[in-house]
């Protein structure tokens, strides 16, 4: 009894000792491919090292997120265009301390807003320290630029915002844009502008922009800009913006 | 009577054995040989001759004259020394009532009782015979004091005296005619006895030594105004107040806090111009209300020209495009006497360029030759890699800083400074030694920038008009990542530190700079730099400040293209004033190794004395010199071709009270003075009566009554050579006449 005793013991203590290795070896299965996966796809927050932020701008009642996949869009036309090290996009709500991280933020939509007092003051602070905002209006609804217009005019006194002609450096900061045809209508498209003292710190497009880098302008197929012709205004906006 | 004595006289038994002994052995070894008798006695004797002859000169013979009593004169020169110095009060009695009331009490007294007679004279820069009622009635108000020139003087109008007896303090402060009086001293053979007024310590003294400024300041930027300060023997001193005066004007007052002890200092004025222009500014010393204090100086002036530079451009080169471009071209927007231009690499095989002169500029990248890189002045590097500049590029960049006086800025955060620019050229050039592992990366927590106490004291640093700059850089935002470098290369000045990371050899540096060669090169290791302008509570002008600055500062070392040295000498009106002119390798103009220039000095009310035309060969050294006539201001410029001027430095010449700079007493000076003539110096304190003053000059007297014994060295002449050369050349003609050469 005694060494049929031992005997048994001595199987289930293998026995234990095979599930303990097992599970061992499971756990670090698990954690290498966990690395690995990781190691494949670096979490881009925390890519620090990364030169272009951008800020895709909470405002008024908008969540910032009409149409979703715009902020990345630019930020990959951006990367496509230069050596710069992109970061993800992260949404900003105009009214929070975090805008003053991103130097450049992303604002559209399809609706009239209006600004807070406190989002007009974090923005003349933030406008006036350097920062830069890129505005457009979705598939070519008025209701946004006609707002944008009016409210980017209440933040500085004495400026309001004013159509840019094609002799501004901002056509040429990349590509160098001689005019661009609104596709549904007899004229050019036209960008516009808020400036502090001399500088441009605010830019926007009332025709689609968005629709067009982004979406292949398949919200709003037939108009506003064509996706060419909306993907090089876009990088000559985030080009100029990072050199001006 | 002349009579011989030899210096070495133990030479002379051993030298005549020696001669017995090898004259022996040279009989033993002819008789050998078989000579004959009258052969042996001739050559022994020509050779013993010899030999003798060399024992006798070996032996040091000295003809000596024996003594004798040779002058009979009994003057005795005495020199009282009337300059500034001995107007000092110790004790309530000035240096020179002193030196009356000894002269009276004590010395007159015993040196009459001794019948010898006494000539005096005063002296101070100059030096002429005097009498009893002229040494009464003298002012000491003399500016320098030339004991040289006192003892010449003397010994002219006496030279048979028997000794110079000078009551003076010793602080002398002329030399130019020692030597000449040395001479005359040794030539006379007199004594020079120096007794010693004053205290070894000095007098209570504050003193404005010199005013300092930079020649050369932009519009709207802080600089300094510098005035050095000297304060000694003053236990506790009192605040007083500094007062600075722009072209006569009051512009600001400074009150300095009171101290204790003697030392050294700076205090300054921080002044900045709206507009261009050149002014005077004189620094006032009030000095505190104390009994017995003296001041060697107490005001003091500079000039300073309110530029723009003409051209300040700054060449931004980036291995992409950053944000940091974009704020530093903001902060320099307001500024139109600094241009930026940007050079980014956008991919692979194309540049971006902006705010180019022309199309073709920097159309290939970054520069490959001195021709394309002269015309900047400030080369920022910016995420950059050792793959995007190479070797030649590198070596181009340490010409630029090191020969052209250019400033190299690298900017970056870990990417930047990475181990693979060790050992590289740039390493080289920058002020830091980049790390080789780059430290624990990924842990980074929000830190803010310390500025050491160098840099808080820096203008560099200085942003902010009001409030102290240390609060100001304290409001600076936390920034997240930064570059890690190990340490701060000799030389190289630290400018700002992290919080608490610690590197191999203390914390980690943020920014620092050094010279090299006749440039500067700076780092700044902060990601994203560009967060503090951004800043929801920082002030805009605060950072453009700093970078228009920063870059000015990296310019300073090339703004002049012609350098402007005042070589060593004492600058003191009525004398001429050496200056050393070269023209460094401009960045703008790398062809031209030489060039035409007019050198002008100008008075402080803008007259001219002086103008000529000089050609400066680059990088060699040509003088210039021009007479200062009176204390005051004078601005030297050189003018190009078109009279434009590339280079402008004041000199001030100050009527410094010499006299008070040194107010010791100083024995030492009397000492060599004495220990050279075969005299004595002596301290008036340890002469306590005339009797114990007399005995210790007596024996020095006397001896200047004995002329030495004249020595005269015996043999040492022609004849002495020839007799020897003659019988050594017979001996050998005899010896093979014998058939023994």
């Amino acid at each position: 009894m005694g060494f049929a005793q031992t005997i048994w013991n001595g199987l289930k203590s293998f026995a234990n000792k095979n599930l303990f290795m097992k599970k061992l070896k499971i756990l670090f299965v698990i954690l290498c491919s966990g690395f690995l996966a990781n190691a494949e796809n670096p979490p881009k927050r925390e890519d620090k090292l990364a030169t272009f932020f951008m800020g895709r701008v909470k405002y008024s009642s908008n969540d910032g997120r009409d149409c979703g996949g715009v902020g990345e869009d630019l930020m990959k036309l951006v990367s496509r265009a230069s050596t710069i090290k992109i970061q993800e996009e992260r949404q900003v709500k105009l009214a929070e301390a975090l805008l003053f991280e991103a130097p450049f933020v992303f604002m559209n939509g399809h609706n009239d807003f209006v600004l807070t007092e406190a989002e007009l003051q974090n923005l003349r602070k933030y406008l006036g320290h350097g920062g830069f905002v890129f505005g457009s209006g979705c598939c070519t609804n008025p209701e946004f630029p006609k707002a944008w217009r009016r409210e980017f005019s209440r933040i500085f006194a004495g400026e309001s915002v004013k159509a840019l002609s094609y002799d501004h450096l901002i056509y040429r900061s990349f590509y160098k844009i001689d005019r661009v045809k609104c596709l549904d209508k007899p004229r050019d498209i036209q960008l516009e502008g808020l400036f502090y003292q001399g500088n441009l710190v605010a830019v926007m497009c009332e025709d689609g922009l968005c629709c067009s880098f982004s979406a292949n302008n398949t919200c709003n197929d037939g108009k506003g800009i064509s996706p060419n012709d909306g993907q090089k205004l876009a990088l000559n906006i985030a080009v100029f913006a990072l050199t001006h | 009577m002349r009579s011989i004595i030899f210096d070495f006289p133990l030479v002379l038994p051993i030298g005549l054995a020696l001669t017995f002994v090898l004259l022996g052995w040279s009989i033993w070894n002819f008789r050998k040989r078989g000579l004959s008798k009258w052969r042996i006695a001739l050559l022994a004797t020509l050779r013993g001759a010899t030999l003798l002859f060399l024992v006798f000169l070996a032996s040091r013979p000295v003809g000596v004259e024996k003594q004798r009593e040779q002058k009979e004169s009994k003057n005795i020169l005495l020199l009282v020394d009337k300059s500034q110095s001995m107007s000092l009060e110790e004790n309530e009695q000035t240096r020179y009532q002193r030196v009356i009331d000894f002269t009276r009490k004590h010395l007159l007294p015993g040196l009459e009782e001794a019948k010898f007679k006494v000539q005096p004279f005063l002296f101070a820069e100059d030096a002429g015979p005097s009498d009893g009622s002229k040494l009464v009635a003298a002012k000491a108000d003399g500016k320098r004091s030339n004991l040289g020139r006192a003892i010449a003087r003397a010994l002219e109008s006496s030279p048979n005296a028997l000794a110079v007896i000078a009551l003076t303090d010793g602080a002398a402060n002329e030399k130019s005619e020692n030597m000449r009086a040395l001479s005359a001293l040794l030539d006379s053979r007199v004594r020079f006895i120096g007794i010693g007024f004053g205290s070894d310590t000095g007098v209570k003294m504050l003193s404005l030594q010199q005013v300092e400024a930079p020649p050369i300041a932009a519009p709207n930027t802080r600089f300094e105004i510098t005035a050095h300060l000297e304060t000694m023997n003053v236990d506790d001193l009192p605040a007083f107040d500094l007062v600075l005066l722009r072209d006569g004007n009051f512009l600001q007052k400074k009150t300095v806090a009171a101290s204790s002890g003697s030392r050294f200092w700076l205090e300054n004025f921080r002044v900045e111009e709206k507009s261009e222009g050149a002014h005077n500014y004189e620094i006032q010393l009030l000095p505190p209300n104390i009994p017995g204090l003296a001041s060697a100086g107490t005001t003091g002036s500079a000039a300073v020209r309110i530029a723009s530079e003409r051209e300040l451009r700054v060449l931004y080169v980036q291995g992409a495009l950053t944000w940091d471009y974009k704020f530093i071209a903001m902060a320099l927007h307001g500024d139109p006497t600094i241009k930026l231009t940007g050079l980014t690499r956008t991919s692979s095989k194309s540049v971006f360029r902006q705010n180019v002169e022309n199309a073709g500029e920097l159309l290939d990248g970054f520069p490959k030759t001195i021709e394309g890189i002269a015309p900047f002045r400030v080369i920022v590097l910016s995420n950059l890699r050792p793959t995007n500049l190479s070797p030649e590029q590198q070596e181009l960049l340490g010409k630029f800083s090191g020969e052209l006086g250019g400033g190299v800025l690298m900017i970056g955060g870990p990417e930047t400074f990475d181990s693979s620019w060790r050992d590289s050229r740039l390493e080289q050039l920058l002020p830091v030694v980049f790390s080789e592992g780059g430290g624990v990366q990924g842990l980074d927590r929000p830190f803010q920038l310390e500025l050491t106490d160098e840099a808080l004291q820096h203008p560099l640093f200085q942003i902010s008009d009001s409030g102290s700059q240390r609060q100001t850089w304290n409001k600076v935002p936390k920034f997240h990542q930064y570059g890690r470098v190990d340490s701060a290369k000799p030389g190289a000045q630290v400018w700002a530190l992290h919080q608490t990371d610690d590197g191999p050899k203390g914390r980690r540096i943020l920014m620092a700079s050094q010279h090299y060669g006749s440039g500067l090169s700076a780092i700044l290791t902060v990601q994203n730099f560009w967060l503090w302008r951004l800043a929801k509570d920082s002030e805009p002008q605060e950072f453009d400040r700093f970078w228009r600055q920063l870059f000015r500062y990296l310019a300073e070392s090339s703004r002049q293209d012609v350098a402007i040295h005042v070589a060593d000498q004492e600058l003191r009106p009525d004398a001429d004033v050496r200056l050393v002119l070269e023209k460094e390798p401009s960045p703008k103009d790398v062809t031209a190794s030489k060039a035409k220039f007019i050198a002008r000095v100008e008075d402080a009310q803008k007259k001219i004395l002086a103008e000529q035309s000089v050609e400066l060969p680059t990088g060699r050294p040509v003088d210039f010199s021009f007479h200062a006539g009176k204390a005051g201001l004078y601005t030297v410029s050189i003018l190009n071709e078109l009279k434009q001027p590339v280079a402008t430095r004041s000199i001030e010449i100050r009527d410094v009270n010499i006299e008070l700079q040194n107010s010791a007493r100083n024995m030492e000076n009397l000492r060599q003075w004495a220990s050279l003539s075969d005299g004595l110096a002596l301290r008036v304190e340890d002469c306590r009566d005339g009797a114990e003053l007399f005995a210790q000059l007596k024996p020095k007297l006397e001896q200047a009554r004995q002329t030495p014994r004249v020595r005269v060295p015996i043999g040492v002449n022609g004849w002495t050579f020839a007799f020897l050369l003659g019988s050594l050349s017979l001996e050998w003609g005899l010896r093979k006449r014998f058939g023994m050469a």
